[in-house]
């Protein structure tokens, strides 16, 4: 047997929660197989649907006790399609964890301004766990994050205890209001501009569709944050996760090995150039 | 040593070392890499005429190669990954591998199995596995086609290292080299003579001579970093204007390792997961869920290029291209990838 081809077998593992999020976003809770370590925040896995096929999802919530780690996608794709049928009890396919997650130790003492839009916010919930649960490690927590609509902001039922970590601010927006929304309405990057951080003493985190994070950038670096303290998860096309079959590419780099974190400095020279 | 006797008895002399005999082959009007049962198999009395978009086989005594690699049989154009069973158990085949001795190799496609090493060897165990019982017969190629740009590349004509042995065709003669224990052995079993003064004086001037008609215009030096410099230029978007997205380019390569994996679902409620070659070319590659990152061809051919010249480098320490000739004849609007550097270049 290959070792190629042994790596890209999952291990079938149960689904023990489906949690629905909002109309077409679900979290999957599933039980991490034997042998397979925690992933860390950022990481994502390979999960497998019977028959239908594979994608990657990045992991939105670890339970260090029971080893059961979240995973929240929305129905968009052939195969995120197929996660609907799925429920509590079923079995699923699982690979992982793989990829470069976000910089903890490094932002240690820092504050930690994490930006998000849409779907980009699951892959950023472990890190507002990790600073809860460890808060004397870290700054000021700014929690950034934006969706279409009130109905599409994610986790919802958690922004309270967000609020209530020590030290820790939460800034909502969304792109169209509904009757009972009562906060910002507007682009994520409104809310950067006038957010009240320190560049010199920050570290920014990113995630969220490719146009998002362009503008969310190009507004941290006009407020003075360096390359090397801006961080932003990667989506691209992945059939292994693993660096073998080439799809994720972002000039020379394998967006599932190399990252899908990257700091902005190591990716600057291609993040830029369109259709890269 | 007589030219095609020789070549019979290293053939023979291959099977009775019980290797499995794969060498070009005429099918269907084209040179194809296949398993060879006995030496007058082999193609003999043709020769291949490359040019941008158009391949033919014409009467002849040399010929370079079709559109096979050896990465049809290192890295199959399909593998079955696993099963799975309705009921969840997961299987994967036995993988078994033949003891397998390519023969009469160009030294372009040595060059490729040489670029796969850095990326497949000890990370593809079904590569890893098949090259360990592998040997390579090279022959150093004295006449270089319309496509060929081996010596730019720093690949060929004549091969350097990497085969176990190496021979060329001059008239009749045959000149031998070997690069390993098995190719002493090969060519104790031979019977060679000592090469003469005037035979190795028509060997270095044929293969200088060879090397001369296999550039493309540009030399290797420098590749990575001046083309990336061109990472904004037009001149991509001119190129690909003929481009049909077809990704003849990226199959035909002898080094492009890209795969897709599809799932193959049975009456019976199992399923199979198949490893299946794809391209940077093909519209779906660089396309998820929610969009697409290379929606236009033009980025998905400054990937091609990009990725052979400078990524490659950056990757694997080494070029992407060989300067084999195949994308360039294969394709069928003729897009020539030696232009298309050269133009990169001159812009």
């Amino acid at each position: 047997m290959s070792k190629s081809v042994a790596t890209l077998i999952p291990k079938p593992t149960t689904i023990v929660r489906v949690r629905t999020e909002t109309s077409n976003v679900r979290t999957y809770y599933v039980k991490l197989p034997k042998d397979v370590e925690l992933p860390k925040p950022g990481q994502f896995n390979m999960l497998y649907v019977h028959g239908v096929g594979e994608v990657p999802i990045s992991v939105s919530d670890v339970d260090h006790r029971t080893g059961v780690v979240a995973h929240t996608t929305k129905f968009t794709g052939s195969v995120t399609g197929t996660f609907t049928y799925l429920k509590e009890g079923d079995l699923i396919g699982f690979r992982g964890p793989y990829g470069k997650g976000w910089p903890m130790d490094s932002s240690v003492g820092k504050d930690v301004v994490l930006i998000a839009g849409g779907i980009g916010l699951p892959p950023l919930r472990p890190v507002v766990r990790e600073v809860a649960k460890d808060r004397a490690r870290y700054g000021r927590l700014i929690i950034i994050y934006g969706a279409r609509t009130p109905k599409d902001l994610i986790y919802s039922y958690e922004y309270g205890d967000y609020e209530a970590i020590p030290n820790t601010e939460l800034h909502l927006t969304v792109d169209n209001p509904d009757e009972g929304w009562r906060g910002n309405v507007g682009v994520v990057t409104d809310l950067i501009r006038q957010a009240d951080v320190d560049p010199e003493d920050s570290i920014a985190m990113i995630c969220g569709p490719e146009i998002m994070m362009r503008y969310a950038v190009k507004e941290l670096l006009k407020r003075g944050f360096k390359a090397n303290r801006v961080f932003l998860s990667l989506e691209r096309r992945m059939k292994c996760g693993v660096g073998l079959c080439g799809h994720c590419q972002v000039g020379p780099y394998f967006v599932c090995k190399h990252g899908p974190v990257f700091p902005l400095w190591f990716i600057s020279k291609y993040f830029w150039v369109d259709q890269i | 040593m007589g030219g095609n006797e020789g070549l019979r008895l290293l053939f023979d002399e291959l099977q009775r070392l019980d290797y499995v005999i794969v060498g070009h082959k005429v099918v269907d009007g084209a040179l194809r890499l296949e398993r060879v049962n006995e030496f007058n198999e082999l193609a003999v009395g043709v020769e291949d005429v490359q040019s941008p978009g158009r391949y033919s086989l014409v009467e002849g005594d040399f010929f370079r190669h079709g559109p096979d690699s050896p990465k049809k049989f290192l890295y199959p154009s399909e593998l079955v990954l696993f099963k799975v069973s309705p009921d969840w158990s997961i299987t994967s085949p036995d993988v078994k591998i033949d003891r397998t001795a390519f023969f009469g190799l160009k030294p372009c496609d040595l060059a490729a199995i040489k670029v796969l090493d850095r990326v497949l060897l000890n990370v593809d165990e079904f590569y890893t596995l098949y090259r360990e019982n592998m040997a390579i017969i090279v022959e150093n190629c004295t006449r270089p086609g319309n496509t060929c740009f081996c010596a730019s590349m720093g690949t060929g004509p004549r091969a350097r290292d990497s085969f176990d042995l190496a021979y060329t065709r001059l008239g009749d003669k045959l000149v031998m080299e070997a690069g390993s224990e098995l190719g002493i052995r090969l060519l104790n079993a031979l019977e060679v003579e000592p090469i003469d003064d005037v035979t190795y004086g028509d060997f270095v001037r044929v293969l200088n001579e060879a090397a001369e008609k296999a550039r493309a215009g540009f030399e290797a030096d420098n590749l990575p970093e001046l083309l990336e410099l061109k990472i904004a230029s037009p001149v991509f978007r001119e190129v690909a204007e003929k481009c049909l997205g077809c990704a003849n380019c990226n199959m035909v390569c002898p080094t492009c390792f890209c795969f897709d994996v599809i799932d193959v679902p049975r009456v019976d409620g199992s399923a199979e997961r198949v490893r299946v070659w794809d391209g940077c070319l093909n519209y779906t590659y660089a396309q998820v869920a929610g969009g697409h990152f290379r929606p236009d061809l033009w980025a998905r051919y400054r990937h091609f290029v990009l990725h052979k010249f400078t990524y490659w480098m950056k990757q694997f320490g080494t070029y992407g291209c060989v300067g084999c000739g195949r994308c360039v004849t294969w394709c069928p609007v003729g897009i020539d990838l030696r232009e298309a550097v050269l133009k990169l270049l001159r812009r």
